[in-house]
């Protein structure tokens, strides 16, 4: 059995969402020991005992220790069962990362899957809707597997109260996917989401991004959603590259001015426009596990953090792959994926 | 951490959980928060709320739906009119915990305390105090400004304090201060007696009842009631006096009034009015020694007095109220009193509910020494002169103290008799040895024992074991052992005569003092010299 430790690295549930989606799709059991030790409220957190519960369901799994506040998790799949599946998470948790537990599984099942989402859509320290729809996804197309999210409304905290849909089709032909470039610019967008609140907090937000860059106006639009439950506010930057398309996202919260949100997200941009690379600290993540389990690949990206770092110990436990970082120089490093 | 599924029981919030729109999600709503904690996993919400407020609990309800989908809600109608009115409220708080079909092996309960109206806080708070409802308390509590997100924060209490260690621990050190007072400080050693203290301070801690001290004589009885009474006042659970009677000497025609009080004139020689002890101690304790000593109409005054909290004084045609706590105390087995017809049995039903026997000083041998220590305090204390025992002194009278021999058939007053009789004949305030032995002669002789046959065998009758003598008693071989040590320590039979008569020679009774000790002499087959002889071998080992 594959003991991994919970408290590695940057622990947390990241961890424990990686070894649940490469435990399904190798059908290897795996423990998982001091899950979140040392923290404020150790163990599992609701929103890990539904992403456990999530991929019991995919994959008929048994798990042991599945309870709140469990710093010991046991968890034996069985065989993937493609299917209608809908997941909700409590305390406006992020939905976008139950998806990320599940869709692995589902890309290498026998049939296409419809699954919903319910909770938070937009969250901190979660990829956002717009990064699955908009950066994740076409990339995961490109190494075959058709996935495509619809969002149904928008969640945010504290409300919660999200969905989107989730349409998952079988890789059947894994691609090879390199991407030394971004490739040429073709698009810049810089959308400010709002609901229920008012424009004025929207206008702040892209004023503060225009007048630090010298985009044209049309590129710069306000949101309006009223279909989420609660009030919520995002501000996204979209870079359209030839090969790539990148996501920032700065996220509203209670005591946070309109202006600081959108310098989040424009200090990101600006990090990755100012680099020579094809992917961003975030996305570079989230390729590891479409790669290793597609036919590998490679990309150009930024110093990798620590959380990418810990992700890659955890991804080389379940599978037969080589991943390895070499620095180009000038904060530019190149990552390649490949399957023995 | 528990596995049982978690179900919350709460009042809807009419004004806390009470807000609409979008901008609800920026307040903080009480029962809405309950569910929006990571570390917070509610399976059932059973939330009571009123008809009026349908509205109200079902935007709680749905938004409920959306922060835990983990978790179903009730909604259980409860109606009040005046949410301010505790009779109200309780009344309705509690039909909902009886009809309420709780499983607690399959689930654990919270009470959910911060909504509804103080008096429903109060009323969910002595229900669950009283275990009526099998739960602990759930508290939430506003976000600090620090953390400005809604959600605030819980805090689970169970009401078990002794879960809490330093509540825990605080009680632990009140207990333990509460049965040393009721050991008057004194540092008791023996495990039975220690623990029989420490029943004793929990039941006299909640107990209202009557409580029964037996055990013998000067086994600490009384002391022990005075002590349990001054611990209740201390703790402020007795308002009145403590009021002690020994029932042995009020037996006979006053005892009627002494303890029930009489009226002017109820009686030839009633001039003023009475009340009684048992209405002096209204509000407070009344310690009845030697119950078994109470007459059987007392006793059935008293058995009323105990279930009515009320009594005819002697000529009163109104009954008296007096409500006090009882403890009674005896040596005797009421058990026995009771077969024998003298006590009544629905009397000993009454006072047999907390029985308490205090064991008498032979079975204590290991707090004999701290208790002397005490003694000795206590007469410093009395007298204002400090009096100390001299080492030996000390284990001389130790060693008989806790002789398994030594009878101390009187216990801890006997105990205190010697110390006083001690301290007080102490040259210059210091016990030694002649005065631990004079005392320990003086006890036994109280105690009603010879000089200790074994003991007189082997050091006063050299003669024992001597062939010549082995036909007669001991009181003769006694007597002739004296005579002969000084016969052994004279210089002639006249000599030795003038001594043993000495008495009668003073009265000038006699005619020959020579002439009867010969006589006396022969009987044993002696002359003067055979005797002078003996006396010499055995005198020496005795310096006297």
């Amino acid at each position: 059995m594959i003991v991994i430790d919970g408290s590695q690295g940057e622990g947390g549930g990241q961890i424990l969402r990686t070894s649940l989606a490469l435990s399904m799709v190798t059908g290897k059991p795996f423990r998982i020991e001091r899950i979140r030790a040392g923290r404020k409220s150790p163990g599992l957190l609701r929103q890990h005992l539904t992403g456990v519960r999530a991929a019991v369901s995919v994959s008929g799994a048994t798990a042991t220790g599945a309870e709140l506040g469990s710093q010991r998790l046991e968890f034996a799949p069985g065989p993937i069962r493609a299917g209608e599946y809908a997941f909700a998470v409590g305390t406006a948790g992020s939905a976008t990362l139950v998806f990320q537990t599940v869709f692995p599984a589902l890309m290498l099942a026998d049939g296409p899957s419809v699954v919903t989402f319910e909770g938070g859509t937009h969250n901190p320290m979660a990829p956002p809707f717009d990064f699955l729809e908009r950066t994740f996804l076409p990339l995961v197309g490109r190494i075959g597997a058709e996935v495509t999210v619809e969002l149904v409304r928008p969640g945010f905290f504290p409300a919660g109260g999200g969905k989107f849909t989730a349409r998952v089709a079988p890789l059947e032909h894994p691609q090879r996917l390199d991407l030394a470039s971004r490739g040429e610019l073709r698009s810049r967008r810089v959308t400010a989401l709002l609901s229920h609140l008012p424009d004025s907090v929207g206008d702040r937000e892209l004023e503060t991004v225009s007048r630090k860059m010298s985009w044209p106006s049309a590129d710069f639009g306000i949101r309006r959603d009223s279909r989420s439950v609660g009030p919520g506010n995002a501000v996204i930057i979209e870079v359209g590259s030839s090969e790539v398309t990148e996501t920032f996202t700065g996220f509203g919260d209670r005591g946070v001015r309109a202006e600081a949100v959108a310098e989040n997200a424009l200090a990101e941009a600006k990090i990755y426009l100012a680099a020579d690379v094809a992917v961003g600290e975030h996305l570079a993540d989230q390729l590891l596990i479409p790669l290793a389990l597609g036919a590998g690949g490679s990309f150009t990206t930024l110093p990798l953090s620590r959380h990418t770092e810990t992700n890659i110990d955890v991804i080389k436990r379940f599978l037969d792959v080589d991943i390895t970082s070499e620095s180009l120089g000038n904060r530019t490093w190149r990552v390649s994926v490949e399957r023995r | 951490m528990s596995t049982k599924p978690l179900v919350v029981i709460g009042l809807l919030g009419t004004s806390l959980d009470n807000f609409s729109g979008p901008d609800r999600w920026e307040r903080w709503r009480p029962t809405v928060s309950l569910f929006q904690h990571e570390d917070l996993l509610i399976s059932r919400l059973e939330l009571l709320s009123q008809e009026r407020f349908s509205e109200l609990s079902a935007r709680v309800v749905a938004d409920i739906g959306l922060v835990s989908p983990e978790t179903t809600v009730n909604l259980v109608p409860i109606e009040f009119e005046n949410p301010w009115n505790f009779e109200e409220v309780y009344g309705a708080l509690h039909d909902f915990t009886r009809g309420y079909a709780f499983d607690v092996e399959q689930e654990d309960y919270l009470i959910h305390i911060t909504t509804g109206s103080h008096v429903a806080q109060i009323s969910l708070f002595l229900l669950t105090e009283s275990r009526h409802l099998p739960a602990k308390l759930i508290q939430t509590s506003p976000p600090q400004r620090r953390n400005r997100r809604p959600t605030g924060a819980f805090e689970i209490i169970d009401l078990d304090l002794s879960r809490y260690d330093r509540i825990a621990a605080r009680f632990q050190k009140e207990q333990r201060e509460a049965t040393s007072f009721l050991k008057s400080g004194i540092e008791t050693r023996s495990e039975t007696f220690n623990r029989l203290i420490e029943r004793i301070e929990q039941v006299a801690g909640v107990s209202r009842d009557p409580i029964l001290l037996t055990g013998p004589t000067g086994a600490g009885k009384s002391r022990l009631a005075k002590r349990i009474f001054e611990l209740k006042k201390a703790r402020r659970q007795v308002a009145g006096a403590f009021v002690e009677v020994n029932c042995a000497t009020i037996r006979g025609d006053s005892a009627m009034s002494t303890l029930f009080g009489h009226v002017k004139g109820a009686f030839t020689g009633a001039v003023g009015a009475r009340p009684g002890l048992l209405k002096a101690a209204d509000g407070g304790l009344l310690f009845l020694d030697e119950i078994g000593e109470l007459g059987l109409d007392e006793q059935a005054m008293l058995l009323r007095a105990l279930e009515e909290k009320t009594f005819l004084p002697l000529g009163a045609d109104r009954e008296t109220a007096s409500d006090f706590q009882l403890i009674a105390g005896t040596n005797r087995d009421l058990r026995k009193e009771v077969t024998a017809g003298r006590f009544r049995e629905d009397l000993l039903a009454r006072i047999d509910l907390w029985t308490f026997r205090l064991p008498g000083l032979r079975d204590r041998r290991e707090d004999i020494e701290p208790n002397l220590d005490y003694e000795l305090e206590e007469f410093e204390r009395r007298n204002g002169v400090r009096v100390t025992f001299s080492r030996e002194g000390r284990t001389a009278f130790l060693d008989f103290a806790t002789d398994p021999e030594t009878a101390w058939r009187g216990n801890f007053r006997d105990l205190n008799g010697a110390v006083t009789r001690l301290a007080t004949l102490a040259p210059g305030g210091r016990i030694s040895k002649p005065e631990v032995e004079e005392e320990v002669a003086r006890l036994r002789q109280g105690w009603g024992e010879a000089e200790p046959a074994t003991v007189a065998v082997g050091a006063l009758d050299p003669l024992d074991g001597d062939e010549r003598f082995v036909e007669f008693d001991l009181f003769d071989r006694m007597q002739l052992a004296s005579v002969l040590r000084v016969c052994g320590e004279s210089k002639s039979l006249s000599d030795a005569g003038r001594k043993l008569f000495a008495a009668s020679r003073e009265r000038k009774n006699t005619v020959n003092d020579a002439d009867r000790l010969r006589k006396f002499l022969t009987r044993f087959g002696l002359d003067w010299a055979k005797a002078v002889q003996l006396g010499g071998t055995f005198g020496a080992q005795n310096p006297k």
